[in-house]
Order: structure tokens, then sequence, then C-alpha cells
């Protein structure tokens, strides 16, 4: 630890150019800053991203009859589903559980067929802030040969509440299952393939029509602690009902998009190098150029007999005080700018001049340009921790010229 | 009688449309073949093809046995068919899909469902989708092929098991189709076809086809037991069996429409 009079000195030091002290130490606030607001963007990012792709269809844990994400054969069902379902919402990790059932079919509204995905859905159970029907006002639309039709399908084909569609399938026995349904609204949800194919009825109108009682092809299962989830997945297929089932996690229903998710890890690595880089370079350059500045000072204080080890702790401390001062300054600003944008959010869309906010559909799900920045304890300390050992590095070059100093020589300069 | 080439509408198309066969069941090329044998006349065994279903009209009764990994289904359904256009399908057991219907007229293909009395056109998005949930496609059922026309045919060899002459179908380059080429083998003594196998655009084996139990049905020597096995599906197969043929009867026209389809019931 520098002495008192050390960190005296190197004080007053950095307060005799006050401008280019100030300088440096925005240079840094500016990195620190630039690198939280970056972050705080792409967690929002991630967190949206992951949202997506765990929220209404995949959720975080899936349960599935062995082999029926191979070819979605209808009569690989899951059976039980009363008792499953109980056996899962006991489990203390678990938040939301919900069976769905799966088919093709085609729907009709007069002779032309059209193909269709029927989604058996329990609405109760879907209507939490994450679930396939969150947001829509359902009380009362499903159930008793009552459909919602997805939008995209709607708008092809002129589907109107009220209108009678006929649905045509396979059932389980591999006979033909058809009967009529009343449209009771047309909805927009946040999965792309439930609005151009969906026709989304109550779960019990779905096992009826596929002829598969107590059965469903999928349970959705979203978690509490995300941190813990392959735990939780394993404990759930341990139950006993789900012996001959597979249960799955996102991350392994999804590989791919765990490796984007990934990628946001690599991503701020980089930035955050980039940033620093810069930093390093102004407090180097600030350093250096006040080390320049003061050679003939050094050179007369070395004369006097203070040593060069000395010399250089006061130029490192200068450095130290800078960086820190910086960062705590650039975080300041950093978790202020983020902290006015979180409660709102940032439209992308409206940033890029598109005027209105859009939505890009990604293998069946759907994203918003919408995103809700966001800085976790991590990102702050790194930001640090990245200043400070930045700040001793620049230094590295200050110092060794300090050494090299020959006091006569100094002094004459 | 060009008009009303190959009526016998399952059968016809299954025989333009049938996949894959198993692996380790290909018919094996046999080196030590039977030299005394002369090459046969292709033109001719291709015309007995055609010729066997050869019909102005033809009813029939079929039995269809649906065999997955889990589940085997038995349907039996009357058939008529006009020419190669016109089609009737109505499935009369098992009981909860009686009276449904499959209308082809032309490319064009409706299932009448008689417990919401309403008809349905199969979108053409669907027509790879299963026919009634057997390993016969939409497209099977609507498909017309010729041989001739499609196809460019050679004799290529003696073939093992099933023993006989191999012929190979080459989808003529400018006809756009499912297959790439069929393989049929007719057998020696009665020049029938026993085996098709149908290679998709990729020349893999895609499904195959197997004619057995000979018999003479409607005043006509044919094979009445049709196996169809979709080589990449393990487990699956489809069996038709004529139960009963009627070739060369009158049919009206009026019966391929869609108001008699759903004055049906």
């Amino acid at each position: 630890m520098p002495s008192t009079s050390t960190l005296r000195i190197a004080w007053r030091n950095l307060g005799r150019n006050r401008k280019r002290s100030l300088l440096a130490l925005g240079a840094i606030a500016v990195g620190q800053l630039a690198f939280l607001s970056t972050t705080a963007l792409l967690n929002g990012y991630g967190e949206q991203f992951l949202n997506s792709v765990t929220g209404p269809m995949v959720g975080h844990i899936q349960v599935h009859a062995t082999g029926w994400r191979d070819d979605r054969s209808i009569d690989l069902a899951l059976g039980e589903i009363d008792a499953v379902l109980a056996d899962i919402r006991q489990h203390p990790q678990v938040d939301h559980a919900s069976a769905r059932v799966f088919a093709p079919a085609l729907a009709a509204l007069a002779t032309d067929g059209l193909m269709s995905m029927v989604v058996g859905v329990q609405p109760d159970a879907e209507s939490h802030p994450t679930g396939l029907l969150s947001g829509e006002r359902l009380t009362g639309k499903l159930g008793s040969h009552r459909v919602l039709v997805g939008s995209g399908l709607a708008r092809k084909h002129d589907m109107a509440p009220g209108m009678e569609i006929a649905v045509i399938g396979q059932d389980v026995d591999g006979a033909i299952a058809n009967d009529l349904f009343t449209v009771s609204d047309v909805i927009d949800t946040p999965v792309a393939v439930v609005n151009s194919l969906g026709i989304v009825m109550s779960l019990d109108d779905a096992q009826e029509l596929f002829l598969m009682p107590n059965q469903a092809h999928e349970i959705v299962i979203h978690v509490k602690d995300r941190e813990i989830l392959d735990d939780t997945a394993a404990r759930l297929s341990r139950l006993p009902l789900l012996t001959h089932a597979e249960v799955l996690t996102w991350q392994q229903i999804a590989p791919e998009i765990l490796t984007f998710v990934n990628f946001i890890g690599v991503y701020k690595f980089i930035i955050l190098s980039i940033v620093f880089i810069a930093a390093a370079a102004g407090i180097a350059n600030t350093m250096l150029m006040s080390t320049f500045e003061r050679t003939h000072e050094f050179g007369m204080l070395l004369s006097l007999g203070c040593g060069p080890g000395r010399l250089s702790k006061i130029i490192a401390v200068e450095a130290v005080i800078v960086g820190l001062l910086g960062v705590v300054v650039g975080t300041a600003l950093g978790l202020g700018l983020v902290s006015l944008t979180s409660e709102s959010g940032i439209d992308y869309a409206a940033l890029g001049g598109s005027g209105s906010a859009y939505e890009i559909d990604y293998k069946g799900l759907r994203f918003t340009s919408h995103v809700y920045p966001a800085i976790v304890a991590s990102d702050v300390i790194a930001g640090v921790v990245a200043v400070f050992i930045t700040s001793i590095i620049a230094v590295i070059w200050p110092m060794l010229h300090i050494v090299r100093l020959q006091p006569m020589e100094a002094m004459r300069s | 009688m060009n008009m009303a080439r190959r009526s016998g509408i399952v059968l016809a198309a299954i025989f333009a449309f049938l996949p894959c066969a198993l692996p380790g069941t290909a018919p094996a090329q046999d080196a030590s073949a039977p030299v005394d044998r002369p090459a046969p006349d292709v033109a001719r065994l291709l015309e007995r093809f055609d010729e066997l279903y050869e019909s102005s009209g033809t009813a029939a009764q079929i039995e269809i046995t649906i065999v997955n990994p889990r589940k085997t289904r038995t349907l039996r359904l009357r058939t008529w068919s006009k020419g190669e256009d016109k089609a009737l399908i109505v499935i009369e057991t098992p009981a909860r899909d009686a009276g449904t219907a499959t209308l082809k007229v032309g490319k064009n293909l409706w299932n009448y469902l008689p417990k919401i009395s309403r008809t349905i056109r199969v979108p053409p998005s669907m027509m790879m989708g299963s026919w009634m949930g057997s390993d016969l496609t939409n497209d099977d059922i609507v498909r017309e092929s010729s041989y001739e026309k499609d196809y460019i045919s050679e004799f290529i060899g003696h073939s093992a098991q099933p023993p006989g002459w191999k012929l190979r179908l080459n989808a003529r380059p400018d006809v756009a189709g499912l297959w790439e080429r069929v393989e049929i083998v007719y057998a020696y003594d009665d020049e029938l076809p026993v085996q098709a196998q149908f290679f998709d655009r990729k020349g893999r084996l895609s499904r195959t086809m197997r004619l057995r139990e000979v018999k003479d049905v409607g005043g006509r020597r044919i094979p009445t037991l049709t196996t169809i096995i979709p080589e990449r599906e393990a487990g699956r197969r489809t069996e038709l069996r004529y139960l009963s043929v009627e070739f060369d009867i009158d049919l009206d026209d009026s019966m391929f429409s869609l108001s008699q389809l759903e004055r049906r019931r």
C-alpha cells in the first residue's frame, strides 16, 4: 500500500494540470459508460431472446412420449395426463405446467380444405404472462366446440368470429377425426406457427376429436429458478409416471439457440476488450505526457535523494486514482442511463427510423425490436476490475521512463 | 379402349406410385441367371401390365390393412372407377368410418365426411399427406401416369428374389414426377409383375410394392394382394387385397359428382 504521503503527492500532482487529468478521467468514464450501456442492451436482448424461446412455445422443460419429437406421430401421446400434471405441479421449482395436443388437420369453411394445425391447450394453464395465450381474454372463448383461430390463418381465409369450420384430421387409431367448431375469436400469439396455422381448442375438445382421453403430446413447464434447470429436469424425469417419457430442457430442445445465447457472453467480452484497449491508450498517453512534462522536476527529486521506486509509485498511484475515479463516474452515468430506459425499454425499430415496432419470426418464434436494457452486478465488477488492471498496465511505460532518468540530464532539460 | 386404360383406381394408382422396399429384401441381381432364358420383349411386358387393369369401368371391393409399429387397422372399401380420371372410394367398415368417401375427378380430390355432412377438397399442400392413414398419399390416388409416356424402359437382367425378368423404367428427363426410376420384376411363367421398386429423385429406394396371390377374379388373372412398404419408415406397410372385381362394366358419369357424393347416405 502506498503511504499517505504518496497518496497526497499523487493527488496534488493530478491537480497541477486539471484539464488533462479530467480528460483522462473522462475518457475512462466514457469507456465504462459505453461498456455498461452496451452490455445492458445485450443483456436485455439476450433476455428477450431467451423469453421468446422459452416463453410461450418451448418453455423451460418439455415432456413428451419417447419418439414423438421424431415425426410427431399423433398416437405417441403421454397418458394419465391429469395425474402427471398434478405430480409435476407439486414440485417446488415448477412455476407453471400445461399440457398440449398437436395434430395436423384440414380446416374448411366451405369446400376447400386449408392446411392447419390443431393445438389443444388448457386455457387456465396458458394464460400466465409467458403462456401461449397470455393477454388473450379467454373467458368463455374455448371449450364446447369453440376455437380460436390464428391471425394469419384467419386473415388468409377470411375467417371471422361466429363462423363454423370443419376440422378434419386423423385420430390416434388412424381413423378420420372430424367435427364442426365455431370460431370464437382470432388470436395473435407470440408464436408464429400458431398464428399462421393454428386452430386453438380446449384440451378436452382436442382429446375428444382425436380419441385420446386424458392424453396429450406435450407438457410445457416453466421453472422458478433457471440456474438449476438441469437439476429440476432430472428430478422431474424421476417421477414414477414419467418413467417412459422424455424430459428435456430447452437447451436440449433448441441447442442452436443456446449457441446464440452463449455468443452474447463472447460478444460482451469483445466489447469490454475494445473499450479498455482504448481506455488504456488514453491513460498511457496522459501519464506519459505528464511524465515527460515533469522530467525536470523528477530530475530534481532524484538528485535530492528520492529513489526511482518512490517516483514510480507516485506515478502509479496517480494512474490508479484517475482510473478509479473515471470508472466510478462512468458507472454512475451508465447506471443512470440504463435505469432511465430499463422501465420503458428501447425500440430498435424507432431508432432505425422504421417508425413502428417490428417483430421478426425465426424458427416459428417471434422476436421483437423492443429491448429492455438490464445491468447485472457482474458487469459492473468486470468494468471496475478491467479499468484497474488497465490503469496499472498503462503506467508501465512512464515508469520505465522514470527508472531510466539520469538526474543531471533530467534537470538540464 | 385407350380412354379406359388402367382404371382399377386404387391398384392402378399404387402401380403408378409405389414407394420403398425393405433393406435386405431387395432382389439381388443373380449372376448365375438362367442363361437359357431369352431376353423378354420389353414392350410386351409393359403392355401386359397396362392390360391387366384396362377396363371401361371397374367396380371392386378391397380390404386395406394398414400396419404401423404400434397398430394395425383394417378397412373395407368399395371402389368404382371410370377411365383414368374418375374414381370413387367409399369406406364400408369399420362402422366408425363407414360412409366416408373419396372422390377423384381429374386432379381434384374430395373427401366426404358423413358425421359432419361435409365435403372437403384436399388442398394441393396436403397432396403428399397420407390417404386415410395409409401408406398411400393423396397424390397416389390422384396422379395419372403412363409408363409408356413418362418412362424409358429397358431390360436389365434377371432377378433372383423374387425370380423373374427385371425391367428398369427411367423417368424421361422432361417429366416432372416423384420417381427417378422404377424397377419392376416380372415372373417368368405368367409374365405378371411381382415386384416394383420406386427410387426417388435422389436415387434412393423409397417404396417397394409386392404383388402376390395371382387369382382369377372378374374374369381375369391378376395379382390380388398388393403390399406397399415405405422403405424409410420402419415397421410400416399397407396391404390391399381384392375381395372382388368387376371389369368393363357400365358406370354413369353422374356417379362421380359432388352431389352424388353427398347424396349417397
